[in-house]
């Protein structure tokens, strides 16, 4: 780094000290921010769209780019920025459909957090509108077959792998989720007994024989966008690690996650079928309806305890938000679920 | 009929003047924010009108489980002690046997469905709602 400039945008010191800080990573002779804003959405990561310039060394060009860094508050659950960014480099790397990454900053001293940088894919998230305009999907079939392939090539990622060293590696996923969940919920105030059923129903069915693959964990409508209808890259790494494929595939899957589409399971996007096509079409291996319903109730269970940490936050947690306050109300729908689909499965 | 407005009535009717009124002149950057504050007066109006007849029959059914598992009635009929009793015996496993196990699964159906009126009606599930087309 020989020199740093910033101009045409945002002269503030935060600006200043990304580019400094991008020079360096970059081995850039110049970097010059011409964008960064605050990208809507990420209630625990914030994402900023940054725009830069670089003049030297191998980046040399005109990029654009996402520069994620942790938000003021975060789950417990959630990845360090360290930790997505060598998940994301191993998923990337296995043809996984996702940003790549390209930078990691870990000196708290330029944004007093520790962030990465990205590429920016093309493309639009929302789950409402997805699975509302026919244009923005023409082909849901497609879509979800690609959204198949692309969650089994992450699910091809075994252990061991050096990279992927600091995640954890359960010895039994069902149970030790259930653990964790139960744990969780009896730290709060309130009991929930439509939550700690459905926690003892898997409990008993809790799978005997399981795979541990890499799982991404939040993959579902919503965290992936759609460009010109077909898959553009999948994003929101930070609840992966080694688990069982199969929570993956009933998170996708799960009624609360459906939107506009409830009545089209593949993530209101289209039917089951397609969707589990391209999943065995990598994968040489599909999953049973027993085993689907067992993994939708898991997943209607964790959005569950997540609604609870976010109305947490919002009644205990000093944070005081309407956003955070609704999103506590949508447990009683969510029990709901489960006990729907333990009804339908005990019948 | 009331005299006056009761608290549900003034929650709705300053709900349909934010939607009718203010809405449709607020900036596009504001109409999420309008939206949430309108769905929140909803559930406030709801929860107002049927709130308490969902917690009293909330505790009835929580009360009748312990008698079905056989544990003691406790002496209080808050409804926060009873659940978490009957969470523990969740745990323990004394709802483990099928019939009474389909009994819990219905009583605790019953109760979200008496919340979920009240937090979002639209997530009941009804004729026109079935299951997707490939579940069950």
């Amino acid at each position: 780094m020989t020199e740093q400039t910033v101009h045409n945008a945002p002269r503030t010191d935060t600006a200043a000290a990304i580019a400094r800080w991008l020079c360096d990573a970059a081995h850039a002779d110049r970097a010059a921010i011409t964008r960064y804003e605050k990208l809507p959405g990420g209630a625990i990561q914030d994402n900023w769209s940054l725009d830069a310039t670089l003049e030297g060394g191998p980046w040399s060009g005109a990029h654009r780019w996402v520069l994620r860094k942790d938000a003021t508050s975060s789950v417990a659950v959630s990845r360090t920025r360290a930790e997505e960014f060598a998940i994301l480099q191993v998923a990337h790397g296995a043809g996984v459909r996702a940003p790549r990454p390209l930078f990691l900053c870990r000196d708290k001293s330029v944004l007093n957090a520790e962030f990465f940088v990205m590429e920016r894919l093309p493309g639009l998230a929302q789950g409402h509108r997805l699975t509302r305009e026919p244009a923005l999907v023409p082909d849901g079939d497609a879509l979800a077959f690609a959204l198949g392939a692309n969650l089994a090539r992450i699910h091809a990622i075994r252990p061991p792998r050096p990279a992927l060293g600091m995640l954890a590696m359960p010895a039994n996923p069902a149970v030790e989720t259930i653990a964790e969940y139960r744990a969780y919920l009896d730290a709060l105030d309130d009991a929930h007994p439509a939550l700690e059923w459905g926690l003892r129903w898997c409990e008993r069915r809790a799978p005997a024989a399981f795979d541990i693959t890499l799982i991404h964990r939040d993959y579902r409508t919503g965290n992936y966008l759609v460009d010109q209808g077909r898959l553009s890259g999948v994003l929101d790494w930070e609840f992966a690690g080694w688990g069982d494929p199969r929570e993956d595939l009933g998170w996708f899957t799960a009624r609360c996650w459906r939107f506009n589409g409830v009545e089209r399971e593949a993530g209101g996007i289209a039917a089951l079928d397609p969707f589990m096509q391209g999943y065995e079409s990598v994968a040489g291996r599909g999953i049973s309806r027993e085993d689907l319903d067992y993994w939708q109730v898991m997943a209607h269970l964790r959005w569950a305890v997540i609604a609870l940490q976010q109305a947490q936050r919002h009644i205990a947690g000093g944070e005081r938000s309407l956003e955070l306050a609704l999103t506590g109300r949508i447990v009683h729908e969510l029990e709901y679920e489960v006990l729907q689909l333990i009804a339908r499965a005990d019948r | 009929m009331k005299d006056i407005s009761d608290g549900a009535d003034l929650m709705t009717t300053a709900r349909e003047a934010l939607l009718r009124e203010l809405l449709p002149v607020l900036p596009a950057e504001h109409k999420y924010s309008a939206l949430m504050i309108a769905n929140a007066m909803a559930i406030a109006a709801r929860e107002h009108r049927l709130g308490p007849d969902a917690g009293q029959s909330e505790t009835a059914r929580l009360q009748n489980l312990l008698a079905d598992c056989g544990l003691p009635a406790p002496p209080s009929s808050d409804s926060h002690a009873l659940r978490r009793i009957l969470c523990s015996a969740i745990r323990a496993g004394r709802f483990d046997e099928p019939a009474r196990a389909t009994r819990l699964t219905q009583a605790l159906m019953h109760t979200a469905e008496a919340w979920v009126a009240i937090s979002n009606p639209k997530a009941l599930r009804t004729a026109s709602q079935p299951l997707a087309r490939n579940e069950g």
